[in-house]
């Protein structure tokens, strides 16, 4: 069962950024969000941890460039949320590896999968909100939401320092 | 049973999963505000609700107590264990947990798993089990780790819970019968083993007068006639007046129990080749022997020698069986530059003028070592696992090789005459064959061997 989602979902993600990408006038670039989507499946087929952490990077960078660029971020928002469930499930599929035969395989993924599914629309709500709701940001707003990016970015070099 | 729990390292992935969505946060983030962008702020809430459900989900720490149970504690070679592994949560709900049992290092899973991935709610035990079989030595199993998460894998937790849990693997012991040995010096109590006072016991050991109290069966009748005077021919009824009778009593060989001490030889020099190690056999011939020996009621000491001296004093029974075996399981091959040789066996180890038995496959220079304890009225036995067969088994047929398996059993054929010259009694031993077999058709009966070897 997990792999039917994680393979719907790959396909999914590929699909949102080339639509999204070809109703903008990309052509091009819609093609190769299908090749990015068909070498994804390929390193989930392959099992290859290291691609799926890729893939939702490249995912949010192609989502971000996509919104940039004038696509409908409806498109990139969806492609960036199966990216992420894609994501998650190939960590879960990795770990049920591990499982025993005699464990509880099919409850785990049961109750997985409907987690996942409550997060995922959960996530979907809010994020549809900016969209529907559009807010003027103050300057104030602004000098606040730097601050917390500088935060980040320090926190961000604080733990390449203690990883190496 | 005691509970003990430390935490361990969480695992190098969880910051790669957790530093890939807040990379990903803050460059979009970062975009926004470059451009100006409220759009791009849309696409960093699905990886904030992400993030923030896994920090939120997080497993807390504790609560979980782990029991191991074993079906049998102490072990021989190749028997099965059933491990069985029981844990209690006490603390909050986890939703996914990665249950390890470290198998140490000489044991081997035959069936079930040691890893299992479990969702376990407060208050909820889970009990797995699984088989395994041991190689000889003492096994600590004392960790298992826990790995518990939140549902999407974003803060892992590893833990080691570790509960007391030891394992002996015994060698086998080989049931021997009777191990005909003779050494000069026997103690005190009755035992098996022919001493050489005269009493009662089976063998013939010599004749004396007749005491008052001898029964009637120990009396020498043809002796008896022989030194008695004045006995008519004939019919004896006829005329007895003038009769001296001398009545003459057999003596038997008294038997006694002896000391015994087992030399066992852990050098790697003499018993690693060809890439194996004949120890292992060895071993197992170094248990069965000292189980004979102990079986009838003598006193026995063992000397593991390899890297440093493992020595068990001589001692009777059942607790000293033990005590040997428990050497053994631990026994280990090891090279040192200082029992490079068996010179370091020690005659203030073993009694005086008793039995030394030794098992190993010997090397030539051994054997200066072993005519000195001959020379100190040890009786000496060595069994030695015939180390050229060994080999030769392992090693790829050809015309060279034969000829350098000759000389090498000429060679070795020599040091063993150079031995049984000096009264020591050698057994080879082709580890092919079955160990109580050599031991019953070389062993059952005493065999003199040379002239110091001979009891007269």
């Amino acid at each position: 069962m997990t792999v039917i989602f994680l393979i719907t979902h790959i396909v999914l993600d590929a699909a949102a950024l080339a639509w999204g990408y070809r109703s903008a006038g990309f052509p091009s670039v819609s093609l190769g969000s299908l090749a990015f989507g068909a070498l994804w499946l390929i390193a989930a087929w392959r099992k290859l941890r290291w691609a799926a952490s890729i893939a939702l990077f490249a995912t949010v960078v192609a989502a971000g460039l996509g919104v940039l660029v004038g696509v409908p971020p409806g498109w990139m928002l969806a492609a960036t949320l199966f990216a992420l469930i894609a994501w998650d499930l190939t960590r879960f599929r990795e770990r049920l590896t591990l499982a025993y035969f005699e464990d509880d395989l099919a409850g785990l993924e049961r109750r997985h999968l409907l987690r996942l599914s409550v997060l995922a629309m959960t996530a979907l709500l809010l994020s549809s909100i900016p969209m529907v709701i559009t807010l003027k940001i103050s300057f104030e707003w602004i000098l606040l939401l730097a601050l917390v990016s500088a935060i980040g970015i320090a926190q961000i070099v604080r733990w390449i320092k203690l990883s190496k | 049973m005691s509970y003990y729990q430390y935490p361990f390292p969480s695992c190098p992935d969880s910051v790669s999963r957790t530093f890939l969505l807040t990379c990903s946060i803050y460059l979009l983030l970062f975009a926004s505000l470059v451009f100006l962008n409220a759009d791009l702020l849309g696409l960093v809430l699905p990886i904030l609700v992400f993030l923030l459900y896994g920090w939120w989900s997080a497993p807390k720490d504790g609560g979980l107590y782990v029991r191991r149970r074993f079906s049998s504690e102490r072990l021989t070679v190749g028997e099965p264990v059933e491990v069985s592994v029981s844990i209690i949560n006490n603390g909050s709900h986890l939703n996914e947990a990665l249950i390890e049992d470290l198998i140490p290092v000489g044991l081997s899973l035959i069936s079930g798993s040691p890893r299992h991935v479990i969702s376990l709610v407060t208050g909820e035990e889970f009990i797995f089990r699984y088989r395994l079989r041991g190689n000889r030595g003492a096994c600590a199993m004392g960790s298992l780790k826990v790995t518990t998460t939140d549902p999407l894998g974003l803060f892992p937790r590893s833990y080691l819970l570790g509960t007391a849990g030891n394992l002996i693997v015994f060698p086998r012991v080989l049931p021997l019968g009777r191990i005909a040995i003779r050494p000069r010096r026997t103690r005190l109590y009755a035992g098996s083993i022919p001493a050489r006072v005269g009493g009662t016991g089976l063998e013939f050991f010599g004749v004396r007068d007749f005491q008052p109290g001898d029964p009637p069966r120990v009396i020498n009748w043809r002796a008896s006639v022989r030194r008695s005077s004045g006995l008519p021919e004939g019919n004896l009824a006829a005329n007895t007046r003038n009769v001296n009778l001398k009545l003459i009593s057999n003596q038997y060989l008294q038997e006694r129990v002896a000391d015994v001490g087992i030399v066992l030889d852990g050098r790697e020099l003499s018993n690693w080749m060809a890439g194996e190690s004949l120890f292992e056999k060895s071993v197992m011939a170094s248990a069965s022997l000292a189980d004979a020996f102990l079986k009838l009621g003598n006193r026995v000491g063992l000397l593991v020698y390899g890297q440093y001296l493992d020595w068990t004093p001589p001692a009777y029974g059942k607790l000293q069986r033990e005590r040997i075996l428990q050497s053994l399981a631990r026994a280990r091959l090891g090279s040192s530059s200082v029992f490079a040789g068996l010179d370091g066996i020690s005659t203030r180890m073993f009694p005086a003028e008793s039995q030394i038995v030794l098992v190993s496959p010997l090397v030539n220079e051994d054997w200066s070592i072993l005519v000195r304890l001959r020379s100190h009225a040890y009786q000496v036995l060595v069994l030695s696992p015939d180390p050229l067969a060994f080999e030769y088994s392992h090693l790829r047929r050809s015309a060279e090789l034969d000829v350098a398996l000759r000389m090498a059993r000429l060679e070795r054929k020599l040091l063993i005459r150079k031995l049984e010259r000096a009264g020591i009694h050698v057994i080879e031993w082709d580890v092919s064959k079955p160990f109580e077999q050599v031991v019953q058709s070389q062993l059952m009966r005493y065999r003199p061997v040379g002239s110091q070897g001979y009891i007269p």
